[in-house]
């Protein structure tokens, strides 16, 4: 009886955490609409500067603790000014969010390059010592976190109920236009509560660094857990951010007694699915609603890059000739290594382009499908020694019994809420992967899958292996825009745009969509395989959910809704630390700072970039009404 | 009601409230075969609310809609689409994003034979699919006196072109009947002409058209029949001639001195 007390306040400490950063997710939610996936980072990032200041330096931790959060503050406000802010101008929240999630990665770059990857372990405040109520024992450093989090709680609330800056955040939340009339200046409401937010975000950090220990990678943790407590309690809602956070931190912790800790997130995550499913705006609900203005889905509405007709074949052409005498030129085996790697991610990337570029439906969790078809191919290649053709067929069906049930599951839901459930659903596969290891091998991973073959012949070396890939990827691509570029493609982007206007033309929305997720999948499902065939390895952070935002990011930089854009962002986020080896340790900071710049000043990628480049060359740009006019005049 | 042995649409008892208030209350109305046949009434009297009854986007208290002596009860508005029924709505929803061509093309989805697996094997019989579509559109276009704008991208074009756009769209698909809500909102003088044209074109193609409209002159100029409304209730139909001398829409639309005084 006792131990199930200790767990559950074990679990209340845990909760307190979680549910301090699902207040901050909650704060800026209400402000500005928007989900900002950074402040893990954040948190992480002040607990690193706590332990320089304070252990390094050997700084007093009353100096070093507000010096530590105080930076962190303005660090978050001078990066959110530059990026989250104007992003809010020009961006649909399904793409902000993947923004936040480029802010997130930048960051977890960013401490990466400072601190490196080995763990910190902060000293408790006030000594090791715990304090002992009868049987229970409660670790020190729980005071100051359940003390903390009061503190947050009953501030945030004075702020939001009692003051003139209250009313003013309010009134941004339930309308911004409104708002901005009455002469509230939105701009700098959303960078106030963006910074209040990393404010919190970094107190939290700062107080549950003596608790756990501390990796360059833990504020991924952090945003996902304080993310899952915000959309478990309902994400509109201060109290409903607390009552996510505690049940999340006792489920977790009860999981962990009882059951096993490696399953505990995924018991967390079918509990999001769950809530996500049956009542996607949470537990508690907001009495007052976000009125949606025409900011939703200004992205939607981007012109897609195409090279005219000729241009567009002799181009094709080109590209041909480049490709297959590629291996020619390139001697180096590493390289070429990177550029079969490049290859195999450009067909998860084309069915990723597929779903979002033309059907406009976000997905963060893409990796999960790369997942399921390599350790299928994988296991079964292994263990019972199966060709990995079969293998990877049977990946491929398994991925797309997945994405059946996914999709139906998630019929309902759109835009944001659909970007959180297939990050749910990657994390799952990812803590599935982790948590089976009789079938995935655990977190080290699955060893001795066999190279790739066809009726006996091996593609062991990266040049055999770069022919197969590159065939593949050209039979898909021409597939592919055989029907992106006819009624099907029209009907997807249609969709994209105007959902009620191609209902009234009888297009069969929910079929369409469905069909594009199964698209995505099926190739996911083949680039997981034959990247673990290629590697004769595959372990979960391999493909786990920074893949699937790296995927993201290759997609964004190369060029959304072109089909071929993508591998150029491949190439590039792939090649870089390859070719430049001493950059390795930056790759996570810039690929982090590649999606945010990209969506930002790039939003029609490399492709888009170049595409423009092509048409001001050849004089053969898309005509504006008044060119058409001034052409009739003269006629 | 005669006319209901050549009726393409029949609207009985139709009724819809809106959290107590009665929106539309027990309307009957007959589109003719091959005549346009036009919806008016003062802003609020539920026309808007009957196409969106029609097209099942709201759903229905009481009452039939028959469209081609096939009940739409329960049909889902994609379904009630593929049976030809085409509306277009009263902004402008052109797809953003596409040029004014690949528009209209989207319009042909209904009666595409060729589908997504032939398109992405290259077979010779989508590509000529393609390729119909396409001249079809264009056509279209040049009958609006689009076809200038053929390759412009649809939200770069003027208010008045892209409501021209959204009903060259909804003709592509070959409708059984074209409902338009309010397509000559926004237009200036010259666009209101060009609509008018094509409206008497698709008249004359035998085409049944349903047409929500506030502009008096160009319903009185195209419509075969007037059904006019007032605060949800149909309060006259009949022929132009026989609607402008009716005292009741006059008063519907002018008011009458009873209503000053208390």
């Amino acid at each position: 009886m006792w131990d199930f007390v200790q767990i559950c306040v074990g679990g209340l400490a845990v909760g307190a955490i979680y549910a301090v950063i699902a207040l901050g997710f909650s704060l800026v939610f209400r402000v500005t609409g928007a989900i900002n996936l950074s402040q893990g980072g954040f948190a992480v990032i002040a607990a690193m500067l706590g332990y320089t200041f304070a252990v390094t330096f050997g700084f007093p931790l009353w100096i070093a603790i507000p010096v530590a959060v105080g930076l962190t503050t303005l660090g978050g406000m001078i990066l959110g000014n530059f990026t989250f802010v104007p992003a809010l101008e020009r961006l649909s929240t399904a793409n902000i969010l993947m923004l936040t999630a480029g802010l997130l990665t930048m960051i977890q770059g960013f401490t990466l390059v400072i601190w490196g990857s080995q763990p910190y372990a902060m000293p408790p405040f006030s000594g090791e010592a715990p304090l002992v109520f009868g049987p229970i024992r409660l670790p020190s450093q729980s005071i100051w976190v359940f003390g903390s989090t009061a503190a947050c709680i009953c501030g945030l609330w004075l702020l939001i109920t009692r003051t003139k800056l209250g009313r003013a955040l309010r009134a941004c939340a339930e309308n911004p236009t409104a708002a901005s009339l009455m002469g509230v200046d939105v701009r700098r409401m959303t960078l106030f509560s963006f910074g209040l937010a990393t404010f919190i975000a970094a107190v939290a950090g700062v107080m549950v660094a003596p608790t756990t220990s501390l990796q360059f990678d833990t504020g991924g943790l952090f945003t996902i857990s304080g993310f899952i407590a915000a959309v478990i309690g309902g994400i509109t809602s201060f109290p409903g951010a607390v009552i996510g956070g505690v049940f999340l931190g006792l489920t977790t912790q009860i999981a962990t007694a009882y059951i096993s800790s490696l399953f505990a997130t995924a018991i967390a995550l079918v509990a999001l699915l769950a809530i996500l499913v049956w009542r996607p705006s949470g537990l508690l609900q907001s009495r007052v609603r976000r009125r949606h203005d025409v900011r939703e889905n200004l992205k939607a509405s981007m012109h897609m890059a195409r090279l005219a007709g000729g241009a567009a074949r002799i181009f094709a052409i080109l590209a041909f000739a480049i490709g297959l005498l590629l291996p020619l030129a390139v001697t180096d085996n590493g390289i070429l290594s990177g550029i079969v790697i490049a290859g195999i991610l450009f067909m998860t990337l084309m069915g990723l382009d597929v779903l979002m570029g033309y059907a406009g439906q976000v997905s963060l969790g893409q990796a999960g499908f790369m997942a399921i078809g390599g350790y299928t191919s994988g296991y079964l290649t292994v263990n019972y020694g199966v060709t990995p053709v079969v293998g990877v067929v049977a990946g491929i069906v398994l991925s797309l019994g997945c994405a059946l049930i996914l999709s139906i599951v998630t019929l309902r839901l759109r835009g944001l809420y659909l970007a959180l459930a297939t990050l749910t659903f990657g994390l799952l596969v990812d803590s599935c992967a982790v948590g089976f290891v009789g079938v995935t091998g655990g977190p080290s991973g699955l060893v001795g899958i066999p190279s790739f073959s066809v009726a006996g012949h091996e593609f062991a070396s990266p040049r055999s292996m770069y022919y197969l890939v590159f065939g593949l990827d050209v039979v898909i691509l021409v597939g592919l825009v055989g029907c992106m570029s006819s009624g099907f493609g029209r009907a997807l982007r249609a969709i994209r745009t105007d959902q009620l206007a191609a209902d009234a033309l009888g297009i069969n929305t929910v079929r369409y969509k469905l069909v594009a997720f199964l698209i995505s999948a099926a190739l996911a499902s083949l680039s997981g395989s034959l990247y673990a065939h290629f590697f004769n390895f595959l372990s979960p952070e391999m493909v786990g959910t920074d893949r699937s935002l790296e995927l993201v990011a290759m997609l964004i930089v190369g060029g959304e809704g072109t089909l071929f854009g993508s591998v150029l962002g491949a190439l590039l986020l792939t090649l870089m630390p390859t070719i430049f080896q001493p950059l390795a340790l930056y790759k996570t900071f810039v690929s982090g700072a590649l999606l945010v710049c990209g969506f930002l000043y790039l939003p029609q990628g490399i492709y888009g970039a170049l595409v423009h480049f092509v048409a001001q060359l050849t004089g053969n740009t898309t005509p504006k009404v008044t060119d058409v006019k001034a052409a009739g005049a003269h006629r | 009601m005669t006319s209901q042995m050549d009726a393409v649409l029949s609207v009985r008892n139709l009724t819809k409230s809106f959290g107590g208030v009665r929106a539309v209350e027990k309307v009957n109305f007959d589109v003719a075969a091959g005549g346009v046949t036009a919806l008016i009434g003062p802003n609020g009297a539920g026309k808007t609310t009957i196409f969106n009854l029609i097209t099942n986007i709201f759903v229905k208290e009481d009452g039939r809609i028959i469209f081609f002596g096939r009940e739409l009860e329960g049909m889902s508005p994609v379904a009630i689409a593929e049976l030809g029924l085409i509306r277009t709505f009263q902004s402008a929803r052109v797809f953003p994003g596409m040029t004014a061509v690949e528009n209209v093309m989207i319009g042909a989805h209904r009666l595409a034979q060729r589908h997504g697996f032939s398109q992405t094997l290259w077979l010779s019989s989508s590509r000529k699919e393609e390729r119909d579509t396409r001249a079809t559109a264009e056509a279209l276009l040049d009958l609006a006196g689009l076809l200038q704008f053929r390759d412009v991208h649809s939200t770069d074009l003027p208010m008045g072109a892209q409501k021209l756009l959204e009903i060259v769209r909804a003709l592509m698909a070959r409708p059984k009947l074209l409902c338009l809500d309010e397509p000559a909102a926004g237009l200036n003088d010259t666009e209101t002409q060009e609509l008018t044209n094509l409206l008497r074109a698709i008249r004359q193609n035998g085409t049944p058209i349903l047409v929500i409209e506030h502009n008096m002159s160009l319903v009185m100029n195209v419509a075969d029949h007037i059904v006019v409304m007032d605060a949800g209730t149909v309060i006259a139909t009949g022929a132009p001639k026989v609607i402008q001398e009716d005292p009741r829409v006059i008063e519907a639309y002018l008011g009458t001195e009873h209503h000053a005084v208390p």
